[in-house]
C-alpha cells in the first residue's frame, strides 16, 4: 500500500501546486505577461494564515475565506502598482515590475515576521485517517478536498458566470473585449485578485508541512513557471497537469530506492536520491523539454504568421 | 542622431565629475568607502555586460549573476588551491562563463523571451546547487576564505586605492569597448533585431549570431566582474551565485538605462552607494531596490540616463531648431552632388546599390512545383513561376490565395514542403532567411516592418552592409563609418521620394511613406530580386504613378521585381507579365492584359456567374 500512500501525497502536493500555477496562467492569459511575484504571493498567503491563526485561534479551514478575501485585495494592489501603469508597454516591463513586487513582499515579510520558518495551522487537525486500507494524513486528504473545491469553484466562475465569460473574453483578445464594452482594466484587476487568492490558499495548504519563510516564494514561483511551460504556455488544463507532474516527480524521485530496492545498491545512492539532486534533475529535465518541445509536453505547436 | 548628440552631453559631464572625484575625494576616503566604490566598479562591469543581452539583444537573461558567480568561483579556487594569480587566471575565469553561456545558448537562445528567462533562471539554480554540494572543490555552503588580493604581472596590488583604480580602469576599458560595439552600425542592427527580428533577417542580419554574440559578451564581462570581486573581497561564498546579485544587476540596468553604456556605470554607482548615502536603508537595502526598481519601471521607462538625455534634448531643441534637419545637408551633400552630376555614388566595387549586374533578361527566380501546407490547408499547390532580371512580374489573386505565403517561402520564412526554388541557378529552398537575403533577395512586408523608434534614415542605414557585419568589423569601423552609411541611406530615401522624411521616427510615418522607406531599405541591401507586398496601398493616385515610375527605374537597373498588388490601375502599366493565384494554384499567366481578361481570373475575383 506504499504506492497508494505516495499517490495521496502526490495528489495533495500537486493540487496545491496547481493552485499556484493556475494563478500564474490566469494572469499570463489576461495580460500576456509573466507574474514573477506569484511565488511570493504564496509566501504572503502563508504568513497571512499564520497571522490570522494567532489572532483567531481557529483551524485552517475556518480562516480560509478571510485569507482568500485578504489576498484578493493584495492582488488588486499588485495589479494597480505593477500592471496598470504598464499596460501599454511590452510584457517584459510587467515581468520586471513583478520581480520588484516580489522583492518588496519578501523584504516586508522579513521585517514583519523575521527569517525563522513558521507553520500554518492544519486545515482540520493533525492525525491520520485510514480508508480502503490506505493510511494518509488528515492534512493531505484535506488539501486534496480544499484544492479540488477551489478548482471547481474557479471552473464554475469561468464557465457559468458573466464575470467569468468577460474574464475569458479579456484573456482571449483584449482589444476585442474592449471594443464590445467589457471593462478590461477591471477584469484584469479581477484576474489578479483571483490569482492572488489562489496563491494565498496554496500558502495556507503548503506551509503546514513545509513551513514558510520570507524566501520560500521563489521555489513556488519556479514550480508554477515550470508547470505552465511543460503544460503548454497559456493552457489552463496544461498548468494543472504540469503541477501534478512536478509533484509526482518530487514525491516519487526521492522514494525510488523505497519502491525499487535494487537502486539501494547503487554507489552513493543517498546523494543520488537526495532532495537537492531531485531539484537538479528536475531543472535539467525542464531545460531538455524546452530544447526538444518548447510548446510543452501536451501543447500543439502554435504557428504564427509573420 | 539627436540621441547621440544628447548622449555625448550626458557622458561628458559624468566623465568630468568622475575625474574630479578621483583627484579631490578619493585620496582622503576611508578604506570602507573605497571598498564600496570598488564593488560599485565590479557591478558596473557586470551591468555593462548585461547591457548586451538585456539591452541590445532585448532578451531577459536571469543568468548574469550566475556567470559572475562562476567567474568568482573559478578565479577564487584557482588562487587558493593552485596559487594562480588573478591576471594569470583571467583566461579561465572569463573563458569558463563564456563557455557555459555558449553551451546554454545553443539550445536556449532561440526561445521566446519568457522561456529564455525561465531557462536562464534554472541554469542559475543548478549552478548554485552544484556549488553548495560539491564541497571538496567549492567549500560548500561555507565557501573558501583567504583569497589573495588582485595582482598584475606578478605584483600583488596591496591597498584599497590601487585596487579601486585597477577595477575602475577596467570599467573604463570595458565601457570604451561596449561603446564602440553599440554605437556603430552594429547598434542599429541590434535595434532592428530587437524591435523587428523578421525584418532584420529579411535584410540579411543573422539575428541568431547577433544574439549569441551579445550573450557571450555579457558572460565574458560577468566573468571578469566575478574574478575582480572575489579578489577584492578576499572571500569566496555561494552568495555570489545567489539571486540577489542578479536582482542588483537588473536594478542597475533598469535604473541606469538598459540601452546606454553610461547607464550601466551611473546605475551601478547609484545603486551600490545608495545604502551608504541613506544609512537607514542598511538593513533594508533590498527592499529599497525593489521599490526603486518598481518606481523606475513605471515612471522612467528609459532609466536615469535616457531621461537625462531627453531633458537635454529639450534644451537642445530649443537652442537649435532641429538637430537632425540642420545636419543632414552638410553630411550628405557629396552624395547629392554626385547624383546630380549623373554619376551614382560608388557604394561598393562593381555593383551599385540599385544596379544589379545586367544579365540580359535571364531567369532570376524560378519556382517549380512549390507546395506549402498549413495543417489541412494547402496554401501553395504546385506553383511554378519565373521572375526575370530587369523585369516586373505582377502577382495577383483574391485574399487568401497564397500570395504572401509565396513571398514567405521564397524568402525562407517558411520552408516549402515540396518543389524547387532557384535563384540564378542556385537552389535556395530550405536556407535561412538571412542567408537568402545575402544572396540578393530583398522584400517588403504587407504592413511595413520598420523599427518604430529609429528614424527613417537609420532604418535604411541599418541595411547598408549590416549583413556582413561582425563584432570585429564593427569595432574597427566605429562611428566614422556611420556617417558614410547614412549618406548612402539618404541617397536611397531620395531615390524613393521619401528624403523629406529622413529625420522622422519610423513609427510616426504615414503608412504610404513607411512603405517607401521600406523599399529604400530593401534597395540598400543591393538586391538582385526585390519582392514587394502591396507597395501602393495607402498612396493616392499621384503618389502611385510616382511610385510606379520609380519601380520601373529600379527594374531598368537590372533588378527583378515581384510585385503583389490588388490595385490594377497601378499594376497593369508597371508589370511586364502577371500571374494570378487562386487557392494556392496558378490559374493564369501572361501579359497583364491577357491575365486581366482571363475568364478564370474574373471568376476567381467575382465568383461564378449565376446560371
Amino acid at each position: 500500500m506504499a504506492i497508494a500512500q505516495l499517490l495521496v501525497e502526490v495528489l495533495a502536493l500537486g493540487a496545491a501546486y496547481a493552485l499556484v500555477a493556475l494563478g500564474f496562467v490566469l494572469i499570463l492569459n489576461a495580460t500576456g505577461a509573466v507574474n514573477f511575484a506569484q511565488g511570493d504571493l504564496v509566501m504572503a498567503g502563508g504568513f497571512g494564515a499564520v497571522l490570522l491563526a494567532d489572532r483567531l485561534h481557529v483551524s485552517g479551514l475556518v480562516l480560509l475565506p478571510a485569507l482568500l478575501a485578504g489576498m484578493a485585495v493584495l492582488g488588486v494592489v499588485v495589479a494597480l502598482a505593477a500592471y496598470m501603469p504598464l499596460r501599454r508597454r511590452p510584457p517584459e516591463a510587467v515581468f520586471i515590475s513583478t520581480i520588484a513586487v516580489g522583492i518588496i513582499l519578501q523584504n516586508v515579510a522579513n521585517r514583519l515576521f523575521g527569517a525563522e520558518p513558521v507553520a500554518t495551522p492544519p486545515l482540520f487537525g493533525a492525525g491520520r485517517v485510514r480508508f480502503a486500507g490506505v493510511d494518509a494524513s488528515v492534512q493531505s486528504v484535506a488539501i486534496i478536498g480544499v484544492a479540488a473545491l477551489l478548482i471547481a469553484a474557479l471552473y464554475t466562475l469561468f464557465t457559468h458566470t458573466q464575470f467569468g465569460r468577460r474574464l475569458r473574453a479579456t484573456a482571449y483578445d483584449r482589444d476585442m473585449a474592449m471594443a464590445i464594452g467589457i471593462p478590461v482594466d477591471r477584469m484584469i484587476a479581477g484576474t489578479f485578485a483571483v490569482a492572488a487568492a489562489l496563491a494565498g490558499a496554496a500558502g495556507l495548504l503548503l506551509s503546514n508541512t513545509f513551513f514558510v519563510t520570507p524566501s520560500s516564494g521563489s521555489d513556488y514561483m519556479i514550480k508554477a513557471y515550470i508547470a505552465v511551460v511543460i503544460g503548454g504556455w497559456g493552457s489552463i488544463r496544461g498548468a494543472v497537469a504540469g503541477a501534478l507532474l512536478i509533484a509526482a516527480f518530487e514525491v516519487l524521485y526521492p522514494s525510488l530506492p523505497l519502491l525499487v530496492p535494487a537502486l539501494l545498491w547503487m554507489p552513493s545512492s543517498d546523494a543520488v536520491f537526495s532532495q537537492t539532486t531531485s531539484t537538479i534533475v528536475l531543472d535539467v529535465a525542464v531545460l531538455l523539454i524546452l530544447v526538444v518541445r518548447p510548446q510543452g509536453l501536451f501543447g500543439e505547436a502554435a504557428r504564427q504568421r509573420p | 542622431m539627436r540621441r547621440w548628440v544628447a548622449h555625448g552631453g550626458v557622458a561628458l559631464p559624468l566623465a568630468v565629475a568622475a575625474c574630479a572625484y578621483g583627484v579631490f575625494v578619493l585620496p582622503h576616503a576611508s578604506d570602507y568607502a573605497l571598498r564600496v566604490l570598488t564593488v560599485a566598479g565590479v557591478y558596473a562591469l557586470l551591468a555593462l555586460g548585461y547591457g548586451f543581452i538585456f539591452g541590445q539583444a532585448g532578451a531577459l537573461s536571469l543568468a548574469q549573476g550566475t556567470f559572475m558567480g562562476v567567474g568568482a568561483y573559478v578565479s577564487g579556487i584557482l588562487a587558493v588551491r593552485y596559487g594562480v594569480a588573478f591576471d594569470a587566471a583571467l583566461p579561465v575565469s572569463v573563458g569558463l562563463p563564456v563557455l557555459l553561456a555558449l553551451l546554454v545558448a545553443i539550445p536556449v537562445l532561440r526561445l521566446q523571451t519568457h522561456y529564455f528567462a525561465l531557462a536562464t533562471l534554472l541554469i542559475g539554480q543548478v549552478v548554485l546547487l552544484v556549488a553548495t554540494q560539491w564541497e571538496s572543490v567549492t567549500g560548500g555552503a561555507n565557501g573558501i576564505g583567504g583569497v589573495p588580493p588582485l595582482s598584475l604581472l606578478g605584483h600583488p596590488i596591496e591597498g584599497r586605492l590601487p585596487q579601486l583604480l585597477l577595477v575602475w580602469a577596467l570599467v573604463a576599458a570595458g565601457a570604451v569597448l561596449a561603446w564602440r560595439i553599440v554605437s556603430g552600425r552594429l547598434g542599429d542592427a541590434f535595434a532592428l533585431t530587437r524591435l523587428h527580428p523578421v525584418a532584420a533577417r529579411a535584410i540579411g542580419i543573422d539575428t541568431g549570431s547577433l544574439r549569441l554574440a551579445a550573450f557571450l559578451l555579457s558572460a565574458g564581462f560577468a566573468g571578469l566582474a566575478g574574478s575582480l570581486y572575489v579578489h577584492a573581497i578576499g572571500v569566496l561564498s555561494p552568495d555570489v551565485l545567489g539571486f540577489p546579485v542578479m536582482i542588483t544587476c537588473l536594478t542597475i540596468a533598469v535604473v541606469g538605462s538598459r540601452l546606454r553604456v553610461a547607464g550601466a556605470i551611473a546605475g551601478a554607482v547609484v545603486i551600490i552607494e545608495l545604502p551608504e548615502w541613506a544609512r537607514f536603508l542598511r538593513d533594508d537595502y533590498l527592499l529599497a531596490f525593489g521599490c526603486i526598481l518598481l518606481l523606475v519601471v513605471v515612471a522612467l521607462p528609459g532609466g536615469l540616463v535616457e531621461t537625462a538625455e531627453r531633458l537635454l534634448g529639450w534644451v537642445g531643441s530649443r537652442a537649435v531648431p532641429s538637430v537632425m534637419a540642420g545636419r543632414v545637408p552638410a553630411i550628405f551633400a557629396p552624395a547629392d552632388e554626385a547624383r546630380m552630376a549623373g554619376t551614382r555614388p560608388a557604394m561598393t566595387e562593381g555593383v551599385g546599390p540599385f544596379i544589379a549586374a545586367r544579365a540580359g533578361d535571364a531567369d532570376l527566380l524560378t519556382l517549380v512545383g512549390v507546395s506549402r501546407r498549413f495543417g489541412g490547408v494547402l496554401a501553395l499547390d504546385d506553383v511554378a513561376l519565373t521572375v526575370r532580371s530587369g523585369a516586373v512580374l505582377g502577382l495577383i489573386g483574391p485574399n487568401g490565395s497564397g500570395k504572401t505565403t509565396l513571398l514567405n517561402v521564397v524568402t525562407g520564412i517558411f520552408p516549402a514542403d515540396a518543389g524547387r526554388v532557384r535563384l540564378g541557378g542556385r537552389d535556395i529552398a530550405g536556407r535561412a532567411p538571412h542567408a537568402i537575403a545575402r544572396l540578393g533577395v530583398a522584400r517588403t512586408f504587407q504592413t511595413a516592418a520598420l523599427a518604430a523608434e529609429l528614424s527613417a534614415l537609420d532604418n535604411v542605414a541599418v541595411a547598408r552592409g549590416a549583413a556582413r557585419l561582425g563584432v570585429g568589423s564593427a569595432l574597427r569601423a566605429g562611428r566614422r563609418d556611420r556617417a558614410v552609411v547614412r549618406g548612402e541611406a539618404m541617397a536611397l530615401l531620395e531615390r524613393m521620394g521619401a528624403g523629406a522624411y529622413a529625420a522622422e521616427a519610423a513609427g510616426t510615418l504615414p503608412p504610404g511613406i513607411a512603405r517607401l522607406v521600406e523599399i529604400a531599405r530593401a534597395l540598400a541591401t543591393e538586391p538582385r530580386l526585390l519582392l514587394l507586398d502591396e507597395p501602393a496601398a495607402g498612396l493616392n493616385e499621384t503618389e502611385q504613378a510616382d511610385l510606379g515610375r520609380r519601380l520601373r527605374g529600379i527594374a531598368e537597373d537590372g533588378v527583378g521585381l515581384l510585385v503583389i498588388e490588388h490595385n490594377m490601375p497601378f499594376l497593369v502599366p508597371l508589370a511586364d507579365r502577371m500571374v494570378c493565384l487562386d487557392q494556392g494554384r496558378v490559374i493564369a499567366e501572361g501579359t497583364p492584359a491577357a491575365v486581366q481578361s482571363d475568364p478564370r481570373v474574373i471568376e476567381a475575383y467575382l465568383g461564378t456567374p449565376p446560371p
